[in-house]
């Protein structure tokens, strides 16, 4: 059970909130302008990697705010939390 | 009681309180203090049990929670009986009942035990290899093997006992009340950190409270002197928490730890009542210091397992602590210097030590040496070679070891004795450790694994961390946790100690016989009976992982998770496979530490508070009304209204009717409803809906269908717009909180240029609706200030009215197909103004319908309930609402993916209407649909989705998503059951007023 | 004119419209209904507005509180509030009256947005020295700051159950709950007082 630093409650248990996937696929402006395998790709395809993970995530029981964490699935340990919209901290 | 076994100790144990209990039916008398073992040993009873496989007689051998063989059955009401108890562990109590598990008829004779005669035939896996060919003949033998093996009884009635769950969140968590856990908890607490200290026993000090000996000396005093006093000086600490008869159960990422505490256990059954039973902390630590100590090893050779075998030190603990002496002539054998501590404590007390055995060529630390001038016999370079006694010990066989120690040498010498105290060195408790996460290493001097690299913020200290001399104990655990916790305390700089060093170390890990290896029965594991030949065996097998071999052979699978078996396994596997320990590693540790009990885990969670339920505000009148109870989601949804002793279809075959002919009443507050205000909101519901919102006027509603991104049908609803600015969302009851979750995160990720607020008005609405060609008449009664003439209050548009001094929204929207209104109104008054409506509805015979009638009525107009005739594979193409898409808008969510390659396909499944042949016949919900009869396997081409007996049409009728259904109108198909085909026809989903007259009736 | 009804329902015949349920360190009552609004907005218009029309600064540090005589007003996210009056008023005249001047100058200005959730959330007041111990049964923030600070705000789940927790003095919580799940977690609340 992960002790989660929301950027705008602070830090709660894990039981309030839910994951959302993989961060950083933005939905394209003009779908309609897309092939079927560009369309694909963003709608299917994740990275799903062991070791350091870009994700989205939201306090969903708290302030109902989504933000981005980045978290190495091989340890679970979460090295940054940052807002939508912002930059990763850490690349 | 046998008195002679006792010996006063007024320190630990309330001798002036005699308590009563009894074992295996025959009552026993203990005192206060006692655990269930001790007051069993004072009695002389050491058999308490048949082992697993071979069913030879055991008897207690530890004083802890690694007990392998002393585990009983508690109780024998069939609400409340406990199997796999550890009789080390249960604090005696008045009226205690506990009996003994895997024997039948009785411990003493016992049937199984002829197993132990067949012991060579069964060796490793006999039963995998025996049992599993042919293998149709498992379920047979299964019978027969459960039957006479099994461990204890489970309870066969629910438990009445209640138990919780408590969160807890400090600063520091000691786990482990023993020397160095109360050193780490006073440096922390004293330093003003939030501290916590647990311990599984019912009492602080660990084994250093009961160690009074010369050679372990603190300040002049003796070390249990001098710790009694810092135990004293604990209460006065404000930051410090103290929580005994705690055990840490898990121990998980984040610092986030499990533990159990026993609340009544260890109380009579009349202080028990309505008290909580056991309390699972969920406990939040910053940081965590692991001082659990080490646990004692047993030694390896033939026969080790008979009763009245004991590790040293548990016999050091039944006479320091518990007053009972284990036996009246006790030998020790051992490859270390703690046997010497249980010797020299034994002679203290009276107890007649025949000798220690110690495998070690010879030594001169100071407990050897107190030892030798006492007078104590010393077999040096010897080793137990037998022991002989069925249902207790009753004499030794002892033999030198050979210069290598690889095999006896010289004459056996017959030693009688009654007890034999066994002790094979220290295995440190790192199961938490690893349980987090933590890695170990392999210490080779003293063949232990100890925590070496872990990702949370934690330390090890004391023997858990490898420290087993005194003042190694102190020193390190006080410069561990100053450094741990960023402290410069300095409260046990200056301490001087005097503490018995070992010199020498020795270890065997299966120490050799005069006898082949296969005549012997050196036991590994006592609970699981596998034998140091079993493990051999395995390796020659071909098993080499230690994973493997602990599967194959069983060893540490039992209820005591190989607590001791566990080292000596390894140790007889690295020694025959010629590999490392440190490189072979150790099986994994897995939560719960010991056993928990259902209770404990689910806590509150029962009966009422199995799940949370929600209630809508006229919850009471459905139940004043007799209505049973459908579940959605966490609602209670009026299902139907029985009258009298009707069943749910005459009632729903009813309410549908009475809905159609006259008026029908229903409760929607379990609708979700949203507030949408914002310049952006008419934008925003152009993008999350697949029709146009733009050009809905003020005061108008327009049901709206919302997609995923692939395209598929997520939920559906009305919205109305209330303002320039404003509108009010519904969703379905189940998908309430997911679209309003949904719907803010397209918000604040994809499009936070948009200005536009969302906010929950579920609860805040009580919704009634009501339908029927007189629901006009009877809104009009209860509002007689609303103008309902169609021409100003037309279908798809709401009035803001009031009734009485409170405001309420009435919308002329439809799911029946009738004329109906829906009145919203502030959930408090919505009882109120539902009776009202009933009232007003009487002379309309107005009748209450339950979800079951609006889903029989909705599937006669053909309309579909996401979720039931959707399951997220349906596109609004596949149920024939291309209507309801937008050609214009150049995207809204899921747009793109409805010209998919496979959302274009034309044989998808689609929706379509079914009709029956028989027109009595009614479907079943899920059945499948194929186009032929005599054709295996036959072709599935879709399934019933919804299917109910119209009253209203007088005949069956269904909602089915087919295979290019679309195309297939008119076609027949066949519903095969199980003894019988249904003949079916294919048709449009709308079945009943294509024309929608009916809602302006 | 249609009653008001409790959403728990009463267990107890006593006189008093609303719930109440005394346990040996603990004080558990439902407050008589009050008014409640959910103001959202981002702009600095949108503050200063609502610090006009109801002489309020909204809290912008998060989990805090700020009120005056009238109301009190909770954050709940960086452009989430909930406004409630600290009294019971006469709910038919000055709620509408209050909702109504907020909403014309908020939301139809396009400000913000200004919801009324008088009925969304039922509030339970709980009161006595075992508060912090009750909510540790089923809640898994960490009181231990909080307890001590007079106006701290939080958002959480007890007993399964989104809840808002507000602290109005020290051993007395506001505790804001969904009208649909207040029955089932009024009971959860007193079943577990009652072994505190």
């Amino acid at each position: 059970m992960f002790l989660i630093n929301c950027p705008y409650c602070g830090e709660r248990d894990q039981s309030e909130f839910s994951a959302g996937g993989e961060a950083h696929i933005v939905r394209p402006k003009q779908p309609t302008e897309l092939s079927d395998d560009q369309w694909a790709e963003f709608l299917f395809m994740r990275k799903n990697i062991k070791g350091v993970q870009f994700e989205r995530w939201n306090h969903a029981h708290g302030c109902r705010k989504w933000f981005n964490m980045i978290r190495d699935t091989s340890n679970d340990k979460i090295q940054a939390v940052y807002k939508m919209g912002e930059k990763p901290p850490i690349k | 009681m046998s008195e002679n076994l006792r010996i006063t100790n007024n320190k630990f144990i309330d001798q002036t309180t005699t308590i009563s209990f009894k074992f295996d039916g025959k009552t026993l008398y203990g005192f206060k203090g006692d655990t269930l073992a001790s007051a069993l040993l004072a009695n002389n009873i050491h058999l308490v049990g048949r082992s697993f496989k071979y069913h030879r007689p055991r008897g207690i051998m530890t004083c802890g929670s690694e007990e392998p063989n002393a585990i009983v059955q508690v109780g024998n009401d069939a609400s409340m009986t406990e199997p796999n108890a550890r009789a080390t562990e249960i604090e005696l109590y008045e009226g205690l009942d506990a009996s003994s598990q895997n024997c039948w008829p009785s411990v003493n004779f016992d049937i199984g035990a002829v197993n132990n005669f067949f012991s060579p035939i069964i060796p490793a896996a006999f039963y995998y290899k025996t049992f599993m060919w042919p293998a149709s003949f498992w379920k047979k033998y299964e019978y027969f093997i459960r039957k006479s093996a099994g461990l204890g009884k489970s309870p066969t009635e629910p438990d009445k006992d209640i138990y919780d769950h408590r969160y807890l969140h400090c600063d520091v968590l000691v786990v482990g009340g023993g020397i160095s856990g109360i050193i780490a908890a006073k440096t922390a607490a004293n330093n003003g950190l939030n501290t916590v200290l647990i311990d599984d026993k019912n009492y602080l000090g660990g084994t250093t409270l009961f160690q009074q000996n010369e050679c372990f000396k603190i300040n002049n005093s003796y070390s249990n002197e001098w710790l009694k006093k810092e135990i004293e000086t604990l209460n006065s600490i404000e930051n410090l928490t103290i929580k005994t008869r705690t055990t840490l159960a898990a121990y998980h990422s984040y610092n986030y730890l499990l533990a159990r505490e026993n609340l009544t256990d260890h109380l009579s059954s009349s202080k028990k009542k309505n008290k909580i039973r056991q309390r699972l902390w969920k406990i939040r630590a910053k940081k965590v210091i692991i001082a659990t100590g080490a646990m004692e090893r047993p030694l390896i050779f033939n026969n080790n397992d008979r009763p009245g075998i004991i590790l040293s030190t548990s016999i050091k603990k039944y006479i320091d602590y518990y007053g009972v002496k284990c036996g009246q002539k006790i030998s020790l054998f051992t490859n270390n210097d703690s046997a010497y501590e249980t010797a020299i404590s034994l002679i203290n007390s009276g107890v007649t030590v025949n000798s220690v055995i110690d495998i070690r060529d010879k030594t001169n630390s100071l407990i050897v040496k107190q030892a030798e001038k006492l007078g104590i016999k010393i077999h040096w370079k010897s080793t137990v070679v037998n022991t002989n006694g069925y249902k207790k010990i009753n004499s030794i066989e002892i033999m030198k070891l050979s210069d290598d120690s690889s095999g006896v040498i010289g004459k056996k010498i017959n030693e009688e004795c009654d007890c034999l105290g066994i002790s094979g060195g220290w295995t440190p408790r790192v199961h938490l450790f690893t349980q987090s996460g933590g890695k170990l290493k392999f210490k080779d001097k003293d063949n232990v694994f100890l925590p070496d690299k872990s990702e949370l913020d934690q330390i090890s200290i004391g023997s858990c961390n490898g420290d087993f001399e005194l003042d190694e104990v102190i020193k390190n655990s006080f410069k561990l946790t100053n450094k741990f916790l960023n402290l410069n305390n300095n409260d046990y700089e200056n301490l001087e100690i005097i503490s018995s060093k070992e010199i020498d170390k020795k270890n065997i890990w299966l120490l050799p016989s005069d006898k082949p290896l296969g005549k012997t029965k050196p036991f590994l594991d006592f609970q699981n009976d596998s034998t140091a030949k079993d493990v051999k065996l395995a390796l020659r097998e071909g098993f080499k992982s230690i994973e493997h071999v602990k599967r194959y052979t069983t060893t540490g699978m039992g209820t005591d998770q190989g607590k001791l078996s566990n080292m000596n396994a390894l140790g007889i596997i690295a020694e025959t496979t010629g590999v490392k320990m440190g490189e072979l590693g150790t099986t994994t540790f897995r939560p719960p530490y010991t056993p928990l009990t259902f209770g404990a885990i689910v806590g509150r969670n029962v009966g009422e508070f199995f799940d949370i339920t929600r209630k809508t505000p006229m919850h009471d009148w459905h139940v004043e009304n007799k209505a049973e109870f459908e579940n959605v989601g966490q609602w209670k949804r009026a299902w139907y209204y029985p009258i009298k002793n009707e069943n749910m279809h005459k009632a729903v075959q009813r309410e549908s009717k009475a809905a159609r002919d006259s008026a029908g009443i229903l409760d929607a507050s379990t609708l979700g409803k949203i507030d949408i205000q914002g310049s952006d909101a008419s934008e925003f519901l152009n993008r999350v809906y697949t029709n146009t919102w733009s050009k809905l006027e003020i005061g108008k509603c327009r049901y709206g269908l919302m997609l995923n991104e692939d395209g598929m049908v997520y939920d559906d609803g009305v919205t109305a717009r209330l303002g320039e600015n404003h509108y009010l969302m519904t969703t379905t009851t189940g998908g309430a909180a997911n679209v309003l979750s949904k719907l803010e995160d397209y918000l604040q990720t994809e499009w936070p240029e948009l200005d536009v607020y969302l906010t929950s008005v579920t609860d805040h609405y009580a919704t009634i609706s009501i339908c029927g060609p007189n629901s006009k008449k009877i809104v009009k009664k209860v509002i007689p200030d609303l103008d309902l003439t169609d021409n100003n209050f037309p279908h798809m548009s709401f009035k803001n009215s009031m009734i009485g001094k409170i405001r309420c929204r009435v919308m002329r929207i439809s799911f029946t197909g009738e004329h109906s209104y829906e009145i919203n109104i502030q959930s408090s008054y919505g009882k109120s103004v539902w009776e009202e409506c009933f009232k007003a509805g009487k002379e309309f015979n107005i009748t209450p319908y339950g979800t079951e009638a609006m889903h029989l009525l909705r599937a006669e107009k053909g309309f579909i309930i996401a979720g039931q005739d959707t399951d997220g594979t349906m596109t609004p193409v596949d149920l024939q609402m291309d209507w309801i898409i937008s050609k214009k808008k150049y995207d809204f969510i899921g747009k793109r993916s409805l010209y998919r390659s496979d959302t274009i396909r034309e044989d998808r499944k689609q929706l379509v209407g079914l009709l029956t042949e028989d027109p009595k016949e009614v479907l079943e919900e899920g059945s499948q649909i194929v186009a032929e009869t005599n054709k295996q396997p036959v072709e599935m081409l879709g399934h019933v989705t919804s299917s109910y007996f119209s009253p209203n049409l007088n005949k069956s009728i269904a909602l089915a998503v087919i295979k290019s259904g679309k195309k297939l109108k008119g076609k027949k198909m066949f519903v095969p059951m199980e003894n019988k085909t249904i003949n079916v026809i294919i048709t449009d989903a709308i079945f009943l007023d294509k024309e929608n007259k009916r809602l302006n009736a | 004119m249609p009653d008001w009804n409790s959403a728990i329902k009463k267990i107890d015949n006593d006189a008093a419209s609303v719930n109440t349920k005394h346990h040996s360190e603990l004080f558990i009552s439902e407050v008589e209904p009050i008014i409640k609004l959910n103001l959202r907005g981002k702009s600095r218009d949108f503050l200063s507005m609502v610090g006009k029309i109801l002489n309020i600064i909204l809290p912008t540090e998060a989990n805090t509180s700020t009120n005056n005589e009238y109301i009190t007003a909770l954050w709940f996210s960086p452009d989430e509030w909930l406004i409630f009056k600290n009294n019971v008023t006469n709910r038919d005249t000055e709620e509408i009256k209050i909702e109504e001047n907020l909403f014309k100058n908020i939301s139809q200005k396009k400000l913000g947005s200004v919801t009324n959730v008088s009925d969304q959330f039922v509030l339970i007041n709980i009161q006595g020295k075992n508060v912090y111990e009750l909510l540790s049964s089923g809640c898994p923030f960490n009181f231990n700051d909080f307890k001590n600070k007079k106006g701290a705000v939080t958002q959480t789940i007890l007993n399964h159950t989104d809840v808002i927790i507000y602290n109005e003095e020290i051993n007395k919580i506001n505790l804001f709950v969904r009208r649909s799940f207040s029955e089932h977690l009024w009971s959860w609340i007193n079943d577990c007082a009652s072994r505190l």
